[in-house]
């Protein structure tokens, strides 16, 4: 007995148990604010998509009925669509800040300047963006006034937000500006850690610029491009503001948050909602895993394969 | 908006107030005045008094509580007092505006010594005669003012309202009278034919819709049943029983004319060219400028029109432009009522009475807020003389969230923000990509899937 209760007492005293107790009690209050204000209205969430309910009054059991609805409602799966515009469009934001970020990261006359021109949208609020923009696309306003400076005729211009065929394409175009100077500022980030002895040893070699870029640069950020590859297709799956804010999601225009927001909360049909937010979540889960996987069979095992690389630079560069 | 808000919520309280006042209800019955049902030749009447002549050389204070604390901010409050003291300068009237009026008056109500004069908050109509003094029988009163059985207890009226809110179009007169519109339009096609000669004879956008901000576009809504059938029970009793509501009827009625009316607008290039980038604010200049012909909002809008520019007095109101068997109906109701208090002293009833018939008659407040008239012979920019005047009668009992049921299950959501299936018409006239009868052919499918899903009886 009292041998026991020394070990017992010697136990609670040791260097392991007390380091386990200081880590426990670290990390439960963070874990259960997650839980209460995460996981556990996401598991509720996941229980009202079984049921025809609206918010307040009594609720039904339907099964599965609504997943089959959000995949036969045209409205519903047909929005996914509308994010095929975004994708597309979050390319060209990751492509051209890639491209400033390189720029800016050598020596620019007023870089800083530049930087912070092109980092300025991201801090102006969504909701200001989409007012600032439904002016800017207004019939013979801003955009169409700069656009007759440059010579174009009134007449000829399109109409930026009813025309159906471009409408999308406006509202993706300000989604890009206001997001592609996050990206480079991130890009900018990541391009100034790489150790500059690598330029040195490239330019010894006889890199050009280009080179430098996909032999020094590119390999080097890796990291950071596949989290904005991946930040921004998942962030086109779930566009929401420049349409809610522009175009109240009307004209073609509805995404598929907003005919989300417009089922929950004009309509109140709460289960089919979160139907379709746990259907969202499946598919930005499979399109990260899709990546993910990509990127590890294109960047396949880039520490390794940096030797075979290097030797295969050298080689091109005699050859050169 | 906010207006139609409050309104809905006095209509809310009520059966609140019911239960509050029901308790108090069986205490003495009214202790100053006379009431016209004594049949008192010398009977306090509305009828019985001749502004600026009866009464002149009364001298007494009275007061009158209100909730317009905008008005009583801004000075016009004062302006008109001095106006009636003008032909009254012995009666003193004293105002105050109550920012949480519906909730602080009926507290103050209670405590019968609130004063002389106040706009009726949420009370039981049984329990009307108790707090204040009638005006006259409803009959008599009618002949004088629009709505007098809206506060009306044993045929006697009790309120009269200040203003009242009707559903038509709102329209500049004078763009009208420069397009050469010499009568207004009474059927779908003679408004469409009126805007088509805005759009030829005047550079004014005949017809804005106001697509982009959503809730003006579910305005739409607002004219089913009463004015395109000229059945005030359609929309909140028949509606859900109806096999099919959106079909065409042939001859220019029903919500297949309503509907079609903002769809041939929009096919025949008599709406605003880009519709989805227009601006509240900006119409509201844009009308009192004449750059636009009409829209189709309730009258509380008329108002803010009117505040917008120089040309107040080019913003008019007229009734909606569909006609059912010869008669063309609107809705319309009273905002907050006038009603004179039965506890206060006899002199004060008679100085509050001359009071109220001046505020109605001579005051012009009314037409100020850019509201439907009340009085029968004030001044009015309305021009609802030919209209027969509706009220929507409620939900038959049981059946009371049947319509909130059908409208969510369907998705069309009537009067209950479904903007998106208006701004859809106009989408599709503007692109040609579906036909009218297309776009009622759907929603006449949602609405019988919907009467199925929810075991709805449906009338054929």
């Amino acid at each position: 007995m009292t041998d026991n209760r020394l070990t017992l007492a010697q136990r609670l005293s040791g260097r392991k148990f007390q380091r386990g107790l200081i880590i426990v009690a670290f990390m439960t209050v963070p874990l259960l604010l997650l839980f209460v204000f995460t996981y556990l209205p996401f598991a509720e969430m996941v229980g009202y998509s079984f049921y025809n309910m609206k918010y307040i009054g009594t609720r039904t059991f339907v099964g599965l009925k609504n997943y089959i609805d959000v995949f036969e409602r045209s409205d519903c799966f047909g929005a996914l669509k509308l994010s095929l515009y975004y994708m597309v469009g979050s390319v060209v934001q990751l492509a051209l800040a890639l491209y400033l970020a390189t720029i800016l990261s050598f020596k620019v006359k007023g870089g800083g300047i530049f930087k912070g021109f092109m980092f300025f949208p991201y801090l102006i609020n969504g909701i200001a963006v989409g007012f600032i923009f439904k002016f800017f696309y207004t019939r013979g306003f801003v955009f169409d006034t700069v656009l007759q400076w440059c010579g174009f005729e009134l007449e000829n211009l399109p109409y930026w937000l009813r025309d159906q065929s471009i409408n999308n394409w406006s509202l993706v175009g300000t989604s890009v500006w206001r997001y592609f100077g996050q990206n480079m500022v991130l890009f900018i980030g990541a391009i100034m850690s790489v150790d500059s002895d690598l330029y040195e040893a490239a330019m010894l070699d006889g890199a050009n610029k280009l080179q430098q870029f996909f032999y020094v640069i590119l390999p080097n950020i890796r990291t950071i491009v596949v989290l904005n590859v991946i930040l921004s297709i998942t962030g086109s799956l779930s566009a929401f503001e420049p349409p809610y804010v522009i175009t109240s999601g009307a004209n073609g225009t509805g995404t598929y948050f907003v005919v989300m927001h417009e089922i929950a909360h004009t309509q109140q049909k709460v289960g089919l909602a979160s139907a379709m937010a746990v259907i969202l979540l499946a598919i930005i889960l499979f399109a990260t895993l899709l990546q993910k996987l990509f990127f590890k069979y294109v960047f396949r095992n880039a520490d390794e394969d940096e030797v075979v690389r290097s030797s295969r630079r050298r080689r091109k560069v005699k050859v050169g | 908006m906010r207006k139609v808000k409050r309104v809905t919520a006095v209509a809310m309280t009520m059966a609140l107030g019911a239960s509050l006042f029901g308790c108090s209800g069986s205490s003495s019955s009214t202790t100053g005045g006379t009431t016209a049902a004594d049949g008192d030749e010398d009977a306090l009447t509305y009828a019985s008094i001749t502004l600026g002549e009866d009464y002149t050389d009364l001298s007494t204070t009275i007061k009158f509580i209100h909730h317009k604390t905008d008005r009583e901010e801004d000075g016009t409050m004062a302006n008109l007092i001095a106006a009636f003291n003008e032909v009254y300068p012995n009666i003193k009237v004293e105002t105050e505006g109550i920012t949480d009026y519906a909730e602080d008056s009926l507290l103050r109500l209670s405590t019968k010594d609130w004063g002389d004069v106040m706009f009726i908050p949420a009370v039981d109509k049984a329990d009307l005669s108790e707090y204040f003094i009638p005006y006259g029988t409803v009959e008599e009163m009618s002949e004088y003012i629009n709505f007098a059985d809206q506060w009306a207890n044993d045929g006697q009226c009790y309120g009269i309202g200040y203003m009242a809110n009707a559903q038509g179009v709102l329209y500049n007169k004078q763009v009208f009278a420069d397009a050469g519109i010499t009568e207004l339009p009474k059927t779908p096609d003679e408004f469409i034919d009126a805007l088509k000669a805005i759009k030829d004879n005047t550079d004014a956008i005949p017809l804005y819709t106001n697509y982009a901000a959503g809730w003006t576009m579910g305005a739409w809504d607002a004219y089913l049943g009463s004015i395109t059938l000229g059945d005030n029970t359609w929309i909140n009793q028949k509606f859900v029983h109806t096999a099919e509501p959106f079909k065409d009827n042939g001859d220019g009625t029903g919500a297949y004319a309503l509907y079609k009316i903002l769809y041939d607008a929009v096919a025949e290039g008599l709406t605003e060219d880009d519709y989805t980038t227009t601006d509240w604010e900006g119409c509201k200049a844009m009308i009192n400028n004449g750059e636009i012909g009409c829209m189709v909002l309730g009258s509380w809008a008329v108002v803010q029109m009117k505040a917008a520019g120089e040309n107040a007095d080019d913003i008019a109101y007229m009734p909606f432009p569909i006609t059912v068997d010869g008669v063309q109906y609107a809705t319309a109701g009273a905002d907050y009522n006038y009603a004179i208090s039965a506890t206060t002293s006899e002199d004060n009833q008679k100085a509050a009475m001359v009071f109220v018939k001046w505020m109605v008659e001579e005051s012009g407040w009314c037409e100020l807020e850019g509201g439907y008239p009340v009085s029968k012979t004030a001044e009015t920019s309305f021009d609802f003389s030919d209209a027969t005047i509706l009220s929507d009668a409620p939900a038959l009992e049981g059946e009371e969230d049947l319509l909130n049921q059908m409208n969510a299950t369907s998705e069309l959501s009537f009067n209950a923000g479904g903007d998106s299936k208006i701004q859809e018409i106009v989408e599709a006239a503007a692109n040609g990509s579906k036909t009218f009868d297309q776009i009622m052919e759907e929603w006449t499918e949602k609405w019988n899937d919907a009467q199925e899903e929810l075991g709805v009886e449906v009338n054929q």
